[in-house]
């Protein structure tokens, strides 16, 4: 006997992934972008896609990526870790379903992308602080930080040759303006670190003083330690820090962080998110006010003293 | 491109694709794709998050999780309270171009008479003249994510005709029932909410679930259960909104995993005047309207009138 489920059932006619909204639909908000570029960094993948339409994101906003076809039913919410016009860049850790989708993606395959979303980080804050930019990463938390670390570039320069705006400071005598922290689980993550690396070397050649260091939990490269061992030793009263890593790590980093005089943090947060957009109300956050925040619509980027109090 | 539109008691409906409640945030949606959304929205109807009496924070988190298929929620009915919004939502709403079913949810019949009565109130305030063309309500008798009232009164055919009925006596505009399908005969419910003065069925909300967190072995949502959503749960719902066309004779808005095209189509086959679309609009903000475009080229095609879809479903041939 011959089953025959591709008659009478009209999902099995057409398709049984459940990843697009169907062919020739139009007036979609979502981009159907392509791959332009697949990097294998470690145990991490960056993806660039060709976007038409993007805006351009401010650092720490992130989209919603679904691979078409997709055996998913949502998206993923993943940071944009760097741009150039319609080509964006994403680092996506295979940790699940729609992660391992993602990140078997070749060049050519499409994706559809919704965003930038979000509130990012504010550059300005980060660099009229009195010291350093402090840059704090924990595993697949870099992904924001190239785009960081290229409009802090571009917010110097514009300081360094006269720019207007507040941020005119005197460069910290004998140390880096940025100082980037990075902690991995082991070397295999760490791959993820070059996009970072390769922004660093990038603000060095430019002539701005910029400090990269990692940290390995397994020992492999150097004592066992952690981002927020490095952060112990280096933060100094003044600094601003950039966070973005696990809740236990962006825990460990507050920590870190309050013992230290006139220190301003910012934590990106990650979450399970449904619609990216504020409209589910599933990716809430209990801040200290006791108010609850939609991670996705009032962050991802949120003041520590806002998520951990005083 | 076919005449779409349809009428729900008084609202009249350019086309036949609306919202869930509880998964869509139009203002919202401005930050992210313009005032285009506003102006032109992408629903013939725009049905806001379930309004409650009091201000109400939700459930714990976690609140989501995507499921084969779909994804399971237990969100709990967050929101201001009545009062915050009727001075902040409404005067919003009204200004749209498309009309709004407002939802409602309670714990006991005077809570629902009392949002109700309160919305009656303002709009009779600040709507200006005759409303009903504009604004509709739904009484949420069903959702599953809390802890009393609301899905226990829609799980029971007596208490839903008493709730239904007293919101009737008070509410002039229309008024459609939002039935669950965590009960043994959906018939029986759908029944009831008629013969008390419902103008219109919603079928059906999400279906109890639960799910277990791979690493503790425990259930992952902070409520333990949630509801489910998504393509998975379509046939379940298609087969509500197949029941109740054959029981009632009030309009019905089919929803429950459409994300196409098709989708559309056999909600309506099975008797849906309307459907809505609830978490696919999670991936895709504007797919209600690229599903009622799309609905228009599937009636060209066939040849077909949109009422001469609707319930075609029930006909042998």
């Amino acid at each position: 006997m011959t089953s025959r489920p591709d008659r009478g059932s009209s999902a099995g006619r057409r398709r049984t992934v459940t990843g697009g909204p169907g062919p020739g639909l139009t007036g979609l908000s979502r981009s159907l972008g392509r791959v332009t570029a697949v990097r294998f960094l470690g145990s991490m993948v960056g993806l660039t896609v060709t976007v038409p339409g993007w805006r351009g994101a401010v650092p720490g906003q992130f989209a919603l990526l679904q691979a078409e076809p997709s055996r998913c039913f949502l998206a993923r919410a993943l940071s944009v870790s760097d741009e150039a016009g319609e080509k964006v860049s994403f680092l996506i850790a295979p940790v699940g379903d729609g992660t391992r989708e993602l990140c078997a993606l070749r060049g050519g395959d499409r994706v559809w992308v919704l965003g930038p979303l979000g509130k990012g980080f504010d550059v300005d804050a980060l660099v009229t602080g009195p010291e350093r930019v402090v840059i704090v990463a924990g595993g697949a938390g870099v992904a924001p930080f190239p785009l960081l670390l290229s409009r802090l570039l571009v917010k110097y320069q514009a300081v360094s040759v006269g720019g207007t705006g507040g941020g005119r400071r005197t460069p910290v005598a004998g140390g880096p303006k940025v100082l980037v922290l990075l902690g991995f689980r082991d070397g295999a993550q760490s791959g993820c670190a070059l996009p970072v690396q390769q922004a660093v070397s990038e603000m060095e050649e430019k002539g701005l003083r910029c400090r990269l260091e990692m940290a390995f939990e397994d020992g492999s490269r150097g004592p066992v330690e952690k981002a927020t061992d490095l952060l112990d030793r280096h933060l100094r009263s003044g600094d601003r820090v950039a966070v973005c890593g696990p809740g236990a790590m962006a825990a460990a980093v507050w920590k870190v962080c309050r013992a230290v005089p006139d220190v301003e943090t910012w934590f990106s947060l990650e979450t399970n998110m449904a619609c990216g957009v504020g409209s589910c109300h599933g990716c809430v956050l209990k801040l200290a006010d006791g108010s609850d925040a939609r991670v996705c619509h009032d962050g991802p980027v949120f003041a520590g003293k806002e998520v951990f109090g005083a | 491109m076919p005449d779409l539109s349809v009428r729900l008691g008084p609202l009249r409906l350019e086309h036949p694709v609306i919202n869930a409640s509880g998964t869509m945030e139009l203002f919202e949606l401005v930050e992210v794709l313009g005032s285009s959304v506003i102006d032109d929205p992408p629903v013939a109807a725009y049905v806001p998050k379930t309004v409650t009496l009091e201000r109400r924070a939700g459930n714990p988190a976690p609140r989501i999780l995507e499921t084969t298929g779909g994804m399971i929620n237990a969100i709990g009915l967050p929101g201001p309270g009545l009062r915050a919004f009727i001075e902040r939502e409404l005067p919003r709403l009204l200004a749209l171009s498309c009309p709004v079913i407002i939802s409602i949810g309670g714990f006991s019949r005077r809570e629902y008479t009392a949002l109700a009565g309160g919305l009656k109130e303002a709009l009779d305030r600040s709507a200006g003249g005759d409303w009903t063309g504009r604004v509709g309500l739904e009484v949420n008798i069903s959702c599953p994510n809390v802890c009393s009232g609301c899905a226990s009164i829609g799980g029971d055919p007596g208490e839903t005709a008493e709730v239904v009925a007293a919101v009737r006596a008070l509410w002039p505009g229309l008024l459609v029932a939002k039935l669950t399908p965590n009960v043994t005969d959906i018939t029986a419910i759908g029944r009831a909410a008629a013969a008390s003065g419902a103008d219109a069925l919603a079928a059906v909300n999400t279906f109890k679930g639960l799910v277990i967190d791979r690493e503790t072995l425990k259930p992952y949502l902070g409520n333990v259960t949630g509801g489910l959503s998504g393509p998975a749960i379509k046939p379940l719902a298609l087969r509500t909104v197949y029941e109740l066309f054959a029981a009632v004779d009030v309009p019905i808005i089919g929803m429950g995993g459409v994300a196409t095209v098709q989708d559309v189509v056999d909600f309506i086959s099975c008797g849906a005047t309307a459907v809505a679309v609830g978490s696919a609009t999670f991936r895709e903000p504007c797919l209600a309207r690229a599903l009622s475009e799309g609905l228009g080229r599937f009636l060209d095609g066939r040849g077909l009138a949109l009422g001469g879809l609707r319930g075609t479903a029930h006909t042998r041939e």
